[in-house]
């Protein structure tokens, strides 16, 4: 026995009860239900995806291959992010700075990641699987590579993170591979709707030996990056460890009091402290350039000048942001057309786009100190803040239009509805910016699907609610797609200023939360 | 239009079943600095908060610059809170909070380099707060509340994480608001402080 497990034996010996037989019998009953509940729908699901998969469509097939990579990009940007090795608080509060051996240490947060990394290692399996059923007839062959690649990837992946936490070249490194995913899912998207559909036939097409290749690489791959990461385990620095500790006690602490809010603003600190900023001082239009009778419009517009000054200093979240815009057109070209799928990932992207840009409205709701001590009418600096949301998801809704046109998936000047529904788009977003914790006290509800906690329904619906009724014709009008002629244009004009119109003069703006 | 700038007047406040402060009255003239002393518990922020507007009194008076007191934009105009916890925007440095303040208001006490000057804050000019010590946080709000324009300060324990040093010439800035017309009313446990500003003092008695 070594000296960790006498330190957490001794630990378990004063804290909670051994386990006991009911204990494993409890574990092993809900393990067997769970599978049993999902075995139905994942064996549906593989049906499906193998039934209409004897010919594999080239631009379909780009389109998956770009999702799939997006997908193991952002496994991988997450893993980065939160660490990837963390340990609970009372461990890097009392056993990391300690004699104690680090590798040992950190021997239950190894199992958990390999854990996870094997969840998302089947997650990426089956999106292969998906993405590659039908190639060249070799049915057993797709599914070895498929469960082989999409493994290696995630283990090696959150091997390579392990590594880049202990070294900076490798945490370069890292993110110069994520960029790279990026890169090819973009150009894997590009291929498929034209441009490369014969290399695309060609893999669709592979010979099994590039098959059996490409398995035996990359399993080889994955096995060199654990034991790399199994050796920089031991050289990990407290200091590291101590930060991601903090931030996932900050996850652990939103988790409890079930506030995703507070994930945020702990990523935010986060990143404004790690950074060094040249102080700029505000536009003379919003200060002391403003002649007095329009101090009324300038108190609120130089209140907002906030939002615009933090998107700018974040040039490459909004870059990518932008570059997100060409999502609804990969999920149109890869589920074939609008699809209501296409359509909600159209929606959730450009309401999206204008949540980032609300920072200031959403401090002002948890915190509103500062907003007292700048005294400035509220409604007017709720309208001030509402132009950057609207300007921002106006541009990402027009592109991802243009996108879904160029696709083929859209006919017509679809992106004029873009700067039309930005209004209500803001109006969604602040409201979303400005709603209070999630009320736990609200009813639970039993429904034939099970309970549904109407606390959380009405959490995540606040903000929702506005988006989807102001942008109604447009949504409406993708379903349908009927040709874009004047009256639809001036509906969701109408609809859009009208939501706004209404938001901005019943928000609430008076004592909130104390 | 009269000279007191504050009116209570036989204030009770009762918070979950338990009395806070019990038939409470003060008057504060303009150019009146007022300490609030008294153990923790025994309603000193309770009653600047009612003074704020953000606690609504279970009976009695409440009168501020001749009104009752509102959240609201012409309110806070006129009177500054500097609360327990400071607030900040993310990703705006020290000099532009304090930018911010100025740009808002259009005119200022003092220009903003001096207000950097005043409150010790020069070297931390291009940090953001969250980088800051929980003193320097404390001088950057007080730095934002005295920069503007006000006629009324409401300050619970301005001194938390001061060190004594800033808290002398922290005194001498209130003593200052104060001669030019202003009214300060603070929550505060430092009897030297208070006595350093000139205060009034008052203390709360437990109301139970």
């Amino acid at each position: 026995m070594n000296d960790v497990r006498v330190v957490r034996a001794f630990i378990r010996a004063r804290g909670r009860a051994p386990v006991s037989w009911s204990d494993r019998y409890v574990s092993v009953f809900t393990l067997t239900v769970v599978a049993l509940v999902l075995a139905d729908p994942l064996t549906s699901a593989l049906a499906a995806v193998t039934a209409g998969a004897s010919q594999v469509d080239p631009s379909r097939l780009g389109a998956g291959i770009a999702v799939v990579t997006l997908g193991y990009a952002g496994f991988l940007s997450l893993a980065r992010m939160f660490g990837p090795v963390v340990l609970p608080a009372a461990d890097a509060a009392w056993l990391l700075l300690s004699p104690l051996p680090r590798r040992s240490v950190l021997r239950r947060t190894s199992a958990i990641l390999l854990a996870v990394s094997l969840a998302a290692g089947a997650a990426l399996s089956l999106a292969l699987f998906a993405v590659l059923a039908g190639s060249a007839g070799h049915g057993t062959l797709v599914v070895v590579t498929a469960v082989v690649v999409g493994l290696s990837a995630a283990v090696g992946g959150m091997g390579a993170a392990v590594i880049a936490q202990s070294s900076p070249a490798w945490d370069s490194w890292l993110r110069g591979a994520v960029g790279c995913l990026v890169v090819a899912a973009v150009l894997a998207a590009v291929a498929g709707s034209g441009p490369g559909r014969h290399a695309l036939a060609a893999v669709a097409d592979a010979p099994r030996s590039l098959g059996a290749a490409v398995v035996s690489s990359s399993a080889a791959t994955a096995l060199v990056l654990v034991r790399q990461a199994w050796r920089a385990l031991g050289r990990i620095r407290a200091s590291s460890l101590l930060a991601t500790s903090t931030r996932a006690g900050h996850i652990a602490a939103a988790a409890v009091v079930m506030d995703p809010g507070a994930l945020t603003w702990a990523a935010e600190e986060n990143h404004w402290r790690a950074r060094t900023l040249r102080s700029r001082p505000w536009p003379a239009l919003l200060s002391r350039g403003a002649p007095r009778p329009l101090r009324a419009v300038s108190a609120p517009l130089a209140t907002a000048w906030h939002d615009w000054r933090r998107l700018v200093r974040r040039p490459r979240r909004s870059a990518a942001l932008l570059g997100t815009a060409a999502l609804p057109a990969l999920a149109a070209q890869a589920l074939g057309g609008t699809s209501p799928v296409a359509v909600a990932v159209l929606a959730t992207g450009a309401l999206a786009a204008a949540v980032v840009c609300t920072a200031g409205a959403r401090r002002d709701a948890e915190n509103p100190g500062l907003a007292r001590l700048l005294g400035v009418n509220a409604r007017a600096v709720l309208a001030a803040r509402a132009l950057l949301p609207a300007l921002m998801s106006a541009a990402w809704l027009s592109l991802a239009l243009v996108g879904l046109v160029v696709t083929g998936a859209l006919t017509g000047s679809w992106w004029l509805l873009g700067p039309l529904a930005a209004p209500a788009l803001a109006a969604g977003a602040l409201r979303m910016a400005r709603r209070r914790p999630i009320d736990h006290s609200l009813p639970v509800i039993d429904t034939p699907a099970g309970p549904v906690p109407t606390g959380w329904i009405v959490w995540a619906m606040t903000g929702v609610d506005l988006t989807v009724l102001g942008c109604a014709p447009l949504l409406v009008a993708l379903m349908v797609r009927p040709p874009v002629t004047g009256a639809l244009l001036v509906a969701q004009s109408v609809f859009g200023v009208a939501i706004l119109a209404a938001f901005l003069l019943g928000a609430r703006t008076g004592v909130r939360r104390g | 239009m009269t000279d007191s700038i504050v009116v209570v007047r036989d204030v009770n406040v009762v918070l979950g079943g338990r009395t806070v402060l019990r038939d409470f009255g003060l008057t504060v003239a303009r150019g009146d600095v007022v300490a609030v002393l008294g153990l923790n518990g025994v309603g000193k922020s309770t009653l600047l908060r009612c003074i704020a507007g953000l606690q609504p009194q279970t009976s009695g008076v409440v009168g501020v610059l001749d009104r009752p007191p509102s959240d609201d934009s012409g309110f806070w105009r006129d009177v500054v809170l500097v609360g327990d916890e400071p607030a900040w925007y993310p990703g705006l440095t020290v000099l532009e909070h304090l930018e911010l303040m100025h740009a808002v208001h259009g005119s200022s006490r003092f220009e903003v380099e001096a207000a950097l000057d005043l409150f010790d804050l020069e070297e931390r000019r291009d940090m953001v707060p969250a980088n800051l010590s929980t003193g320097q946080r404390q001088r950057l709000s007080l730095a934002m509340a005295l920069l503007r324009p006000s006629r009324l300060l409401l300050l619970d324990e301005p001194e938390r994480g001061l060190d004594s040093a800033f808290r002398t010439r922290l005194a001498a800035i209130l003593t200052e608001y104060a001669a030019a017309g202003g009214t300060v009313v603070m929550a505060t446990h430092d009897l030297a402080f208070a006595r350093a500003a000139v205060a009034r003092q008052v203390t709360l008695e437990a109301a139970a």
